[in-house]
């Protein structure tokens, strides 16, 4: 087999952080390699090494056997390597077309960008991967999973021989998950090779050839797939044994907390009502724009509701603003953490604060010294690792800024908590400590919703799970129920009548 | 290392002022340095409150029209027979005014900063001409230079004014929460919407601030002219923001500090007098302070880039 890439002893230090202390890794044509790690083991660095986003300060990087040395991303591309980034580096501004061909424009011999003509190849391209998407919409109108599709059609598009998926199906739902597993074995057939970074373990067996485990910056093992057990690769991600499922008993609902009513948002809700009761953790599955995420920011007061009404604890409530809802006592943990959830620059402390300065203020004056305190309390009863209450939330790790995002929640004492996505990009040791505070939550009584795309984890986490499509709610399913129970409802595939009508 | 990085404006300051020590017989007299003081206290007050609107995300463009309108409304009530006192507030207030209606204008209408308030840059000015004319206001009573020209022990009033704004402002942005949801706003609007901030309510008090501190600042630039111009202030603008932005405030928000500032005025103070007393032309000047503020930036965007 025909080896296309070799690194040896990588090495990388950030300021006083080693980011990489030892990566070993090699990917042959034609085979998925699998990149494992917890969030921080160093695979994104290794990555970006790869794609020439950041050089080495050791060791060596092999291509075809010759020694190479990426300046910069036009480096690694001109050779053949390109990477389908977690977090999207696209131009929002531009349309879907223009960032598939973007920085490699086909020209008129005059020097103008052909532009007809790359809407008319993307839009066959997209056609040929049966993609949701448009080749003239504007990116920044898309979902997160939306730009992901961009982003590999535009690696496909480019022709290299070694592709990088960084999370690719993170923001997918079911589907779309299936359909980028098939883009990836018909590259695979083509004899390129592949780099494949997931959190998701019950993807690993449907496309994986070899592994590599990082672990603190090091590789820790490497070899085929079928030689480890799942039980293996988590121990050796972590260090230590950790269930690979979550499993905990059913809780009894109580009152109900919140009760929306015949919710309409234009193009986006009809006649949604959903009740979530004190105690209970309510599920919410759908694919991919079935109205989740748009549901939750009506409850949420960021768009306003053209008609239906919002009960708390029995009492009408006109929620015209997240400031309203937060007063209301609901509280959002939205899908896009990085943007909506915190204030990267500001210290941890100042963010888990943030949603309840009135708690640690008098007549507008801040106790700095309290909100410290605050910082650090949440820093140990969450385990975030960190410097402590003063270092900026940007510095921490994914799972890490998800607990500042809840701690953030968790100090407002609210009696309703939306989770949108709880566990995008976090690592399964954070996950089931995700899973746990939501526990905690239902158990000291909150009512809590829990949007995600991963339908094994709603099954293991909620009480019950509600089922959305083409913004409305399509039927609710009891704690036990099947995946193909729940993507029936979600894909509808058995009720025409009601397409029709 | 990091440390000394963000010492550098105020270490540069201090070899300037040493420099200009050597270099000048004249520079290290009393007399210098409180007309130092004397002329960068107007732009500092201004940068103070172009502080806490830079660091919320915003600009503030229209800041030397409200000085031009701030300072000729005190001197025209006290050409009309208003005591000083009140009349000096008549200016604050119109400040103030003018900065709501910035402040009003960028949250109700949704436009971007910038366009607002070179709208109203336009505007203000606009309006202090048709006010007075076109024509300054000279009949001030002569008590009311002492604002701009007194002092006591020695020590010039504007300095005092100054070190008062100056922890004022600091105590706003650091200990109460409209500074915290200025740099909440500046660092992420849509994390400081979702986390329930009223980000409308405090976008317009901190523009209201800016445009308090800059009426304050026309009054004072009124008392030293001893007129009320309506072409006063013109300019000033871009000194606030390049003070702001020496002293290691970002243009992108959430970053900035009184102490920046304040240094960030004095090594503009400080170049443009010793270039006066070393007989450095005025066209040199402008293309001496216009680097300083490139490589003040430039300096400031090295150290993140390495930190992160």
């Amino acid at each position: 087999m025909l080896v296309l890439l070799t690194l040896t002893d990588i090495q990388k230090r950030y300021g006083g952080v080693t980011a990489l202390r030892s990566a070993n890794l090699s990917v042959a044509a034609g085979e998925v390699h699998l990149l494992l790690g917890e969030n921080g083991a160093g695979k994104s660095t290794l990555m970006k090494i790869v794609a020439g986003l950041v050089e080495p300060d050791g060791g060596t990087m092999l291509w075809n056997g010759s020694p190479v040395n990426f300046k910069n991303p036009a480096d690694a591309a001109r050779i053949g390597v390109a990477m389908v980034h977690q977090e999207s580096l696209l131009a929002p501004q531009l349309t879907v077309a223009e960032n598939i061909f973007l920085g490699r424009e086909e020209r008129h011999p005059l020097g103008w960008v052909a532009r007809r003509r790359a809407v008319e190849q993307a839009a066959r391209l997209i056609e040929q991967h049966h993609f949701p998407l448009r080749a003239e919409w504007r990116v920044e109108k898309l979902s997160p999973a939306g730009k992901q599709l961009v982003e590999i059609c535009r690696a496909i598009q480019h022709g290299s021989s070694l592709l990088i998926f960084d999370e690719p199906t993170s923001s997918l739902s079911g589907a779309e998950t299936e359909e980028v597993f098939r883009i990836v074995r018909t590259l695979r057939e083509r004899k390129m090779g592949v780099i494949y970074i997931t959190h998701r373990l019950e993807e690993l067996r449907a496309i994986g050839d070899r592994v590599t485990i990082l672990r603190d910056g090091a590789a820790v093992h490497s070899g085929p797939l079928q030689e480890l057990t799942t039980a293996q690769i988590i121990s050796h991600m972590v260090g230590r044994q950790v269930a690979a499922t979550y499993s905990r008993d059913a809780h009894k609902p109580g009152e109900p907390v919140l009760q929306a009513t015949g919710l309409h948002v234009k193009g986006k809700l009809h006649n949604v009502s959903l009740t979530l009761r004190a105690g209970e953790i309510t599920g919410m599955a759908g694919l991919m724009g079935a109205g989740r995420t748009e549901l939750c920011r009506a409850l949420f007061g960021v768009d306003p509701l053209e008609s239906g009404t919002i009960q708390l604890a029995g009492k009408p409530v006109r929620i015209a603003s997240p400031r309203a809802a937060v007063r209301a006592g609901i509280a959002l943990v939205t899908e896009d953490r990085q943007i909506t959830g915190l204030a990267l620059p500001l210290p941890i402390s100042v963010n888990a604060t943030m949603a309840n300065t009135e708690a640690i203020s008098t007549c507008g004056f801040l106790h700095l010294r309290r909100q410290n305190e605050i910082g650090a309390d949440y820093i140990a009863k969450l385990r975030i690792k960190a410097q402590g209450p003063k270092q900026p939330a940007g510095r921490l790790s994914g799972g890490n800024q998800q607990k500042v995002v809840i701690a953030k929640w968790l100090f407002r004492e609210p009696r309703v908590f939306l989770f949108d996505e709880p566990t995008r990009g976090i690592d399964v040791g954070a996950k089931v400590e995700v899973f746990d505070f939501m526990h905690e939550l239902a158990g000291k009584g909150a009512a809590v919703l829990m949007v995600s795309s991963e339908i094994p984890e709603l099954l293991q986490v909620a009480d019950r799970i509600v089922v959305m499509r083409q913004g409305r709610i399509s039927g609710e399913l009891p704690r036990g129920t099947t995946p193909e129970e729940i993507m029936a409802l979600a894909t509808l595939a058995n009720s025409e009548a009601e397409t029709i009508a | 290392m990091k440390r000394l990085q963000r010492l550098l404006p105020f270490l540069s300051l201090i070899v300037l002022f040493i420099s200009l020590v050597i270099a000048s017989p004249h520079f290290l007299t009393a007399t210098n340095l409180s007309s130092v003081v004397r002329q960068t206290a107007v732009i500092n007050i201004m940068a103070l409150g172009m502080t806490v609107i830079i660091i919320s995300g915003g600009i503030d463009l229209s800041v030397g029209s409200i000085l031009g309108l701030g300072g000729l409304s005190g001197a025209m009530a006290m050409e009309r027979g208003v005591p000083i006192v009140p009349a000096v507030f008549i200016g604050i207030l119109t400040g103030l005014a003018c900065g709501f209606l910035n402040g009003f204008l960028i949250t109700r209408l949704k436009i971007a900063p910038f366009i607002v308030t070179l709208g109203t840059l336009g505007i203000y000015r606009g309006s202090a001409l048709i006010l007075s004319n076109g024509l300054p206001v000279h009949k001030l009573p002569p008590a009311f230079s002492t604002l701009g020209e007194g002092a006591i022990f020695g020590i010039p009033y504007v300095l005092l004014l100054l070190i008062v704004c100056a922890i004022a402002v600091h105590i706003l942005l650091e200990h109460t929460r409209l500074g915290r949801y200025a740099f909440a706003i500046g660092s992420s609007p849509a994390a400081a919407m979702y986390a329930g901030i009223p980000v409308a309510f405090h976008t317009t008090a901190v523009y209201s601030i800016g445009g308090l501190l800059t009426g304050l600042a026309g009054m004072i630039e009124a008392s030293r002219l001893m007129t009320g111009q309506p072409t006063a202030g013109q300019g000033y603008e871009l000194q606030a923001i390049a003070a702001v932005v020496i002293g290691g405030g970002s243009l992108r928000g959430g970053e900035g500090s009184v102490v920046g500032t304040l240094v960030g005025a004095f090594i503009m103070g400080l170049l443009s007098n010793g270039s006066d007393l070393l007989g450095i032309s005025n066209y040199v000047q402008q293309v001496v302070i216009g680097a300083v503020i490139i490589l003040a930036v430039a300096v400031d965007e090295l150290r993140k880039r390495r930190v992160v």
